[in-house]
């Protein structure tokens, strides 16, 4: 079962690595690059003079202080190593290295949790979760969406490996287990390192205590008994981000204040522009339906309801049972009405991870209530439930914050519908090349939504001409890159006005729909 | 029974997989956008307008070149200023595409031609029927985003005043403010006061805008005749107009339309 489930975790890695290339780097991963520079340059101190270091944290580690260390300590570390010492790696795929790790992970836990039911569960459940180019894009981010999601069924596998091991006094076969350490510190510490990647996991302690409290009499006392392992995992969260060792109290309270006070960005939603709650209650679950393809929209929507009926009849075993309670808990703060809903599902992809083990499991078993040879019916199942999804990857990568489903009607029917187009800023790797071309020397381009570090980084790349300038508005550029975003249309008028022309240049349109408007000046290279 | 659950899945599959490698063909090529680029060129005069229809379809700005392009999203309440006859160009065989035809019918609009076909775009010419522009009083030559779509319009600071001369017996008002500063919470409603030769003649007032397609405020202000003339030459005569704008907030950025009809 782990074989199998590392060869997953491999493939998932090395699928991210080979087709990271194009994706552009979005506005949080400019902050989380810039902030691995500086976590980099702290590394070097601390091999040449680590008390000096350690004396220094505040210097180099307040950058980006609303985010605990331990992610962005890997991607330094990883570019340190490949890049900066090896001159093996590129700086982007350096950076985003350990986010295929994390990605890699993901499949591994998830291949476990399906393998409890059946091997080809375990084969299944992380293919429908990254058969999805929302999910596939978000693979390839050096950003903390998919390692906390990873992070959020490897606390569940080893709470359950944990639990399980005090309850019988040894692991049990063909069961998800911890790896051969104890599996209570094993537990302590998946959690402690999913602490230390984002505050998402505050969320989890509630969650297991509920899934303690509702296990049969003998297994709650094992839970009870597992859950206070976890008051070792803070020491995880201490020792992997440098920032806490001094004044760890305030930096404490600043990382908590930033989250609980967090700012809400417009989102367009079915023709409306959301700025503030209350929110729908349905959104994320109406963002799941119009953003997945259909088939794994089905599968995720039968899965919820086998687990709610198993919940209500009260048939389910503890890891089904945990499943739901993860799933549930990493929607329900989006069902609040009042978290802020900017970002689409990348905040709750845990939501579909966690259903994919049950999803699978129900695919297989309706290939196996035909007459037919197995083999031929699983093929047919799988066929069905992820040709639509790799298609979508196949046709939109990696322009992953657009892409809908067929629900949705594809990209032109989200944006009849008045769905988010992009956000982001990522897509602007589509015109790179024509700006690269036509652009005169040292011309002056507005990016719009793409900030300064992920230019910084787009030359730093190559993708982008280092003379190219980065101009802070329409008035003062000879080129406009514009991301179609509804809460940003005032740009485009003010280009119109700057420019004197309505007409654009070119662009990248999905499937008929703008993402990328690119206009140049009447005259220079490149204007109609 | 022990099939459905493999048929169904085979069956969501199948169509979605159907719907996803059929899309390209419902959509409109290059050859597609220039065709018709080329017979609005041929057919196009003074008082036409283009309008694309789903509006998202705004790669036609890279095609359409001889006549004013517009998205507008509510097609019967939109005004279309100084447009006699609109080319529908639209994307009948686009995922969830609704027909234009009933809001433009709605609006006084008839058909002026048999749609024409080129590949997934179709094309077809409305006769809008406005009434007769007497004046544009604010002769905007810049576009700003109200409500989210451009408006031609004329920036105005709060607090300013804004004098015009025109004929024409009814006074229309569009005004909004500018962006996101429009949803702006807590903030006090901007007034526009419009005088017709020293008269009042109305108030526009643009309150904080709460919900996506209220921002962009109209009025419509039935003029009197002048006095000692006889209708119809009383509204040929030229009036002087006056539009005030005010508000206790003067920092946001506000945008003006004014125009008269016959």
């Amino acid at each position: 079962m782990k074989r199998l489930a590392r060869t997953m975790g491999f493939c998932t890695a090395a699928a991210l690595a080979l087709t990271q290339a194009e994706v552009g780097f979005v506005r949080d991963e400019g902050y989380y690059f810039t902030a691995a520079q500086s976590y980099e340059e702290w590394l070097r101190l601390l091999l040449h003079a680590p008390l000096q270091a350690i004396a220094q944290t505040e210097r180099y580690w307040s950058y980006n202080f609303e985010h605990p260390g331990l992610t962005k300590l890997l991607f330094a570390a990883s570019h340190l190593v490949f890049s900066t010492w090896l001159k093996l790696l590129p700086d982007a795929l350096a950076w985003r290295l350990p986010a295929f790790a994390f990605a890699g992970l993901l499949s591994y836990w998830l291949c476990i949790l399906g393998s409890s039911r059946s091997r080809a569960a375990g084969v299944l459940a992380p293919l429908l979760f990254w058969c999805a180019e929302r999910t596939f894009f978000h693979g390839h981010l050096a950003a903390f969406d998919v390692p906390i999601c990873a992070l959020w069924a490897g606390v569940g596998v080893a709470w359950l490996g944990a639990a399980r091991r005090l309850e019988e006094g040894r692991p049990e076969e063909g069961r998800p287990q911890a790896s051969g350490l104890r599996p209570q510190i094993w537990f302590a510490l998946i959690y402690g390192v999913a602490l230390a990647v984002k505050h998402n996991a505050w969320f989890l302690p509630p969650v297991l205590l509920v899934h303690a409290l509702l296990l049969p009499r003998e297994q709650r006392t094992a839970a009870l008994k597992t859950l206070p392992w976890m008051l070792l995992s803070p020491v995880v969260l201490f020792a992997a981000w440098p920032l806490l060792w001094h004044e760890p109290v305030r930096h404490l309270g600043d990382w908590i204040a930033f989250h609980t006070h967090h700012v809400h960005y417009a989102w367009w939603y079915l023709g409306q522009v959301l700025r503030a709650p209350p929110f729908p209650i349905v959104y994320p679950l109406v963002v799941d339906a119009l953003a997945l393809p259909l088939p794994l929209v089905a599968l995720l929507a039968a899965a919820g309801a086998s687990l709610l009926t198993g919940f209500a009849l009260r048939k389910l075993e503890a890891q089904r049972l945990l499943e739901l309670g993860l799933a549930g808990a990493a929607l329900l703060p989006f069902l609040l009405t009042t978290t802020p809903i900017f970002g689409g599902l990348k905040h709750w992809l845990a939501f579909v991870a966690l259903l994919t083990p049950e999803a699978a499991a129900l695919l297989v078993r309706a290939t196996e209530l035909v007459p037919w040879p197995r083999s031929r019916a699983l093929a047919l199942g799988a066929a069905a439930a992820l040709l639509p999804g790799v298609w979508q990857i196949l046709h939109l990568h990696p322009y992953g914050t657009s892409a809908y489903g067929e629900l949705a009607g594809g990209v032109p029917g989200a944006a009849s519908l008045g769905m988010q187009r992009q956000y982001w800023s990522n897509n602007v790797t589509a015109v790179l090349p024509w700006l690269n071309a036509h652009c005169p020397q040292g011309a002056r381009i507005f990016f719009h939504e793409v900030n300064i570090e992920s230019y910084r980084t787009y030359i730093l790349s190559g993708m982008l001409r280092p003379d190219l300038r980065y101009a802070p508005a329409p008035e003062a550029a000879d080129y406009a890159a514009l991301q179609w975003h509804r809460e940003f249309r005032d740009r485009e008028p003010e280009t119109w006005n700057a420019f004197g022309t309505r007409r654009p240049a070119t662009g990248l349109y999905l499937d008929e729909v703008p993402q990328i408007v690119v206009y140049a000046r009447p005259g220079l290279p490149g204007a109609p | 029974m022990r099939w459905v659950p493999l048929a169904l899945m085979m069956l969501i599959g199948a169509g979605s997989l159907l719907f996803d490698l059929t899309l390209a063909s419902r959509l409109p090529s290059d050859a597609d956008w220039a065709e018709a680029a080329g017979a609005l060129r041929a057919r196009g005069q003074a008082g036409d307008a283009v309008q694309v229809w789903p509006p998202w379809a705004e790669r036609a700005r890279l095609f359409v070149d001889a006549l004013p392009l517009v998205l507008e999203e509510d097609l019967a309440q939109a005004d279309y200023l100084g447009v006699q006859r609109l080319w529908i160009l639209s994307l009948p065989r686009a995922p969830r595409f609704a027909a234009p035809d009933d809001a433009l019918r709605s609006r006084g609009a008839t058909p002026a031609a048999e749609a024409q076909r080129f590949g997934a775009l179709s094309l077809r010419a409305w006769d809008l029927h406005p009434a007769p522009l007497a004046a544009d009083l604010t002769r905007a030559t810049e576009d700003h985003e109200v409500d989210y779509l451009p408006r031609r319009c004329l920036r105005l600071a709060i607090g300013s005043r804004f004098a015009a001369r025109g004929a024409g017996r009814t006074l229309h008002l569009r005004a909004g403010v500018i962006g996101e500063r429009a949803y702006d919470a807590d903030r006090p409603a901007v007034e526009v006061q419009a005088f017709a030769d020293g008269a009042p003649a109305g108030v526009l007032e643009i309150p904080r805008t709460e919900r996506d397609g209220t921002g962009w405020r109209r009025l419509e202000v039935a003029l009197p005749a002048l006095p000692a003339t006889s209708a119809p030459e009383a509204f040929d005569s030229v009036r002087d107009f006056v539009f005030a704008v005010s508000s206790a907030d003067a920092s946001r950025p506000f945008c003006l339309a004014a125009w008269t009809t016959r």
